[in-house]
This record gives C-alpha cells, structure tokens and sequence, in this order.
C-alpha cells in the first residue's frame, strides 16, 4: 500500500519502515534547526533556570534571530526586543551556540522566510518552531509543525512527540486568472470545508494548478494551512523546489513525494479557473466571501507582509499594481519584505522604489504589522491585509477591523481606499 | 494527578479560537497578564463570570474543533491556575492537543459527548481506561486512552516536569 508524502518523512525522521494515521511516535530529530525568536526567548531563558536545565541539546542546531518583533522597541514582558535579543544571544553563546548561529538586524526576516532562505527547513526534512505557521515550509515538501509550549523541552532533549495525521487530498485543476493568488485558492477551500473541514489532517495540495504555482505561492497556502484545522499543508516538491535548495546548501537532503496509491481520508476537486480573489470578513477567521460581495468597503490601512505573505511574487504583484499610481491620499500602506534577502532581490528589480514612488511605507523586513508590533491599528480603523489572521486585537486595537486577502487585492484596495478587485489593475 | 477524577461540567460551543474566546489576544499581547494569573481571563469573552464560577476540579466540556487558530498556550496555564480536571470535546485542534498534554492538562477526544452531557452533570472520567460515566444522569461514554508515554508526561504535569524527572533519573 502506497504512502504518502507526510507519512514518509515522518517515517524516514522516526527511523522507521512505515508509519499509519493514528499512531504515537517520539523520536530524536537530527538534521533540524530551531530559532529561537527575540519574543519568546526570555521565557525559555527563565524556564532553563528553574527547571535546573545547564545545556542544550546541540548547540550547533539553534539559531537565534531576533525575527518576530526585531527592530521595534516595543516592551513585553517588561522587557524591551533590543534587550531581549541582548539576552538571547548572551545565554546563547554561554550555552555553546556558534557565533554563525546567532544573527543580527540586516541579516533577518520573518522566521519562515528565513527557514527558507537558508535552507534550513529541506524538501524532505522536519522543521520545528515554537510558531503557529511552522507549517508554512509545506510549500516546499518539508515536514512543518508548531512545537509551542514544548519548545523549551526540546532545546534540551532534541526529541519530541507526534500524531501521524491522516492526509486530504485537494486537487485543483484547470488555471488561475490572472490577479487570483495562491492564498485565494487557500481561503476558496477554507470556504468549502469551513474551519474544522481538515482538523488535524494534513492538506496534501495537487493538480495542474499547484504543478504551475510558484514555490511563494506554495508557501502562502502552506501558511494559512491552519485555519482549517490542519495540521499541516503539504506540496509534493518538484524540480524548481529542488534546484532552489540546491543553490543554497550543501547539506545532503532527500526530497520525498506521495505514491500514487497513497491513502487518503478524502479527496476534493477544485476547478482552479473558477475561483475568484475571496476575502476574509472580520471578525471571524472562517467567514470568507467572493471579492464581490465586499467590494466598496472603505478601508483606512493596507499591509503586505508576514509569513503568509511578503515573498518576491507578492512585492512584485504590488509593485505591477501600484506602477505609475499613488496611494490613496487616506491610506496607510504598511509593506513589510519577508526578509533583507527577498527585499534585495526585488530592490535590484526596481519593485522597491516603486512601491516608494507610489506612497507605500516599507517597513523592516520581519513579520510586520500581522501580531500589531510595527504601526498597530488605531481604535476603529478598517484594514486589509494580506497577513495571517484577524482575530479581534490582533494587529492593534480591539476595535479595529481586519479584512484578509491576497496581495494584488491589498494593492488595489490601497489605490482606492475601499476593498478593491484587482483584476480591474492588471 | 491521577488517573481517575470527578467534576461538575460547564459546557461550551465549538470553534474556541484560543484568542478570540479562550484569552482575549489584546490581553495577552499587553502583557497584562505577566502576573501569571491567566486564570482570570480564560473564557472571559464567552462567559465573563466563568473564572469566578469555576471550582476546583470541573471538566470543561466543548464542540468541535477546540482550541483552534494560533498555537497560543496562555489560556491552558489559565485552566491549569482555575484547576479545570480535564477538557473533553468533540474535537480537538492539532496545537490546542499537544499544548494540553505538554502542559499537563488532560484533554479527551470524545464524538458525542455534547449530547450526552449537560451542564452541571457530575462526570468521573477514567483516562487509562478510556472510560465517562455521568454520574448524574447514568451514561457511559468511551474514548480511545492516550498511549501510555503520553499518560506519563500528564501524570509528571506536563512535559518540562516530565524531562527534569529523566534528567534526574539519570536518562537524559
């Protein structure tokens, strides 16, 4: 009986022949490299401390980037980013982590972004994060999940525990229109199977749609995988994912795809060609609606960024948008690059100073607005942001309004300073 | 914590985003909480009195889905300072089951415990057995019993406990 691409990889990391939906595994994870963020490590600090912990599991394997809230000064915890990045880096060199290892502003970016700029999250490899959108590397063929309250207890031990999920199928056929981005396709789904439809499954994403989406795309899907319930969202990884890494690392990696008679609980058909940019409609995260059925909302801010969006394709769409037109005189256009490598690699395009010419703020590169740390939504103000979720408070004030939708939706609901189909710019 | 427990239930409906209606996100970002006491806030947005109603030892019984959107753990400290016994709902969500477990909150998976149970209904729940009995109204429900790693890491109180206990048995 054939397999699929998750319950190989969590076989291959188990050491074992083969796993089957429902079973327990615990095992030690060997080729994996965890971050350690400026916003949780104080606390991992503290618990190290009274738990009486004195070391670390591999020292070599942790990476301490200052990502989630890096360069802003806010105070949490009543302790400021910049001091608790401080604080991070000083336990960790005491700790043994190399000096390679731990990383500074300039050199950083959204957490996921990073993983895969730096090719440590591998087609066919697990990767671990004390962050929600760990599964974000779905996109390209690597095992992604949040270890949460248990990231503490791996840095000491390198083991950890898992569910082997059952795995859904959706396959979406035909071909996107011009203007609807992967993340519509995602939110088209959620819209199908509603916000439990694939709870604790995994979302295996095929067809010829997924076969001519980029890896960006890929990764946004992967990314807003949760909020179905997944587990995790997966693509099989092609050529091009492939020879991405390989320009990246010289770390041996096995890059894993579904048998064709892999067993899946279920199996769903999309016609990609039918779908059109969906919007998410405040305040929950499940209710999402065709861009029609929202168009005209009045907006007072706009955001591109964060693990779910932020990627090359998503300046590039902004920038093809926003070419030759300006902001709205009565929006806030926060776009936040995924990371200083992706923000170099379009600036050298030009996307950058046209996104500046049009009257976009660009922020530093990280996760941006999405957890309200950089430019947080004022008491009743209207955005819409091609971020990760929207729930009452989340990007500032609780009586602030946060719509979801793609990026080429954000950039032309800027232009006009209501919710805007962005077919109409392209 | 034992393998067997009793408690009073208060029942919840489905989708229990854990920053929508588990801990107010706004809350927690604020750091309002530093004092540790998320206790206070757990629940709050459904059910504002709920951490005052509370009594040491209830069960939580709730829909499907539970604990679903980010993988915010706060609000399971807060059930774990409210001495909440277990959770038992329809479904769970991925982060909110490994969340309990790792923080040594029990929390059981158990398709059509909303029918059967009400609120106030006094349940004894059996974890190695897999076994419900309302006490109140004489029903019996079953579940599938954690493997037994797994009831270790409950029983130490979650899995940073579980870890000191190896490392101090010398396995680690």
């Amino acid at each position: 009986m054939g397999k699929t691409i998750v319950e190989k990889i969590m076989a291959k990391a188990a050491g074992k022949e083969c796993v089957s939906p429902g079973e327990y595994l615990k095992f030690g994870i060997k080729d994996t490299f965890i971050q350690v963020g400026s916003d949780v490590g104080p606390r991992t600090i503290e618990a190290f401390e009274k738990l009486g912990w004195d070391r670390l599991w591999d020292p070599t394997k942790i990476i301490i980037a200052p990502e989630h809230c890096g360069s802003y000064s806010r105070t949490r915890d009543k302790v400021t980013n910049r001091e608790s990045h401080r604080l991070n880096s000083e336990w960790a060199r005491k700790m043994g982590v190399p000096e390679e290892n731990i990383l500074e502003l300039g050199r950083i970016g959204n957490c996921h972004h990073l993983a895969i700029e730096k090719a440590w999250a591998l087609p066919g490899g697990v990767y671990l994060h004390s962050d929600t959108h760990c599964p974000t590397v779905g996109g390209v063929g690597c095992f992604g999940v949040n270890l949460s309250a248990a990231e503490t207890s791996f840095l000491r031990t390198g083991w950890m525990w898992f569910r082997v999920p059952k795995s859904i199928k959706f396959n979406v056929t035909g071909k996107l229109q011009d203007g609807v981005m992967g993340r519509d396709v995602l939110e088209y789904i959620l819209s199908q199977i509603g916000p439990s439809g694939a709870l604790y499954q995994v979302m295996e994403f095929t067809g010829p749609v997924m076969e001519k989406m980029s890896m960006d795309g890929r990764l946004s899907m992967c990314c807003l995988s949760v909020f179905t319930g997944a587990k995790l969202g997966i693509v099989n990884p092609d050529q091009k994912i492939i020879n991405w890494f390989k320009a990246r690392t010289k770390v041996h990696f096995e890059p894993q795809v579904s048998d064709p008679d892999a067993v899946y609980a279920k199996t769903y058909e999309y016609d990609g060609s039918k779908i059109e940019p969906q919007v998410v409609i405040p305040p929950n995260r499940h209710t999402v609606k065709n861009i029609k059925d929202v168009e005209g909302t009045q907006i007072t801010t706009a955001f591109i960024g964060s693990c779910a969006s932020g990627r090359d394709e998503d300046m590039r769409m902004a920038a093809r948008i926003l070419k030759g037109r300006k902001v709205n005189s009565k929006v806030m256009f926060n776009i936040t690059p995924g990371s200083s490598q992706a923000m170099a690699r379009v600036d050298k395009e030009g996307v950058i100073s046209t996104l500046l010419d049009a009257g976009c703020f660009i922020c530093a590169p990280g996760c941006g607005m999405c957890p309200g740390f950089y430019t947080p939504l004022a008491k009743n103000e209207v955005c819409i942001a091609s971020s990760t979720t929207n729930s009452p408070g989340r990007m500032g004030e609780e009586s602030a309004q946060v719509y979801l939708g793609s990026p080429a939706t954000v950039a032309a609901s800027a232009i006009e300073g209501k919710i805007t189909d962005p077919r109409k710019y392209l | 914590m034992a393998c067997t427990f009793k408690g009073k239930v208060w029942v919840f409906g489905d989708n229990l985003d854990v920053d929508k209606e588990i801990i107010p996100f706004r809350e927690r970002e604020q750091g309002l909480m530093r004092d540790e006491n998320y206790g206070k806030w757990v629940m709050t947005p459904v059910d504002p009195d709920f951490p005052k109603k509370v009594t040491k030892g209830d069960i939580m019984v709730v829909g499907t889905n539970m604990g679903c959107g980010h993988g915010h753990y706060e609000g399971i400290h807060g059930m774990n300072q409210l001495g909440i016994s277990c959770v038992i709902a329809e479904s769970v969500d991925r982060n909110f089951f490994k969340n309990s477990i790792d923080l040594g909150l029990p929390i059981i998976e158990c398709e059509g415990v909303k029918q059967k149970v009400k609120e106030g209904d006094v349940l004894e729940v059996n974890l190695q057995d897999g076994k419900i009995k309302n006490l109140t109204n004489g029903g019996v429900l079953n579940f599938t019993p954690l493997p037994d790693f797994l009831l270790e890491i409950l029983e130490s109180g979650g899995l940073e406990p579980y870890i000191t206990k190896q490392i101090a048995a010398g396995k680690l």
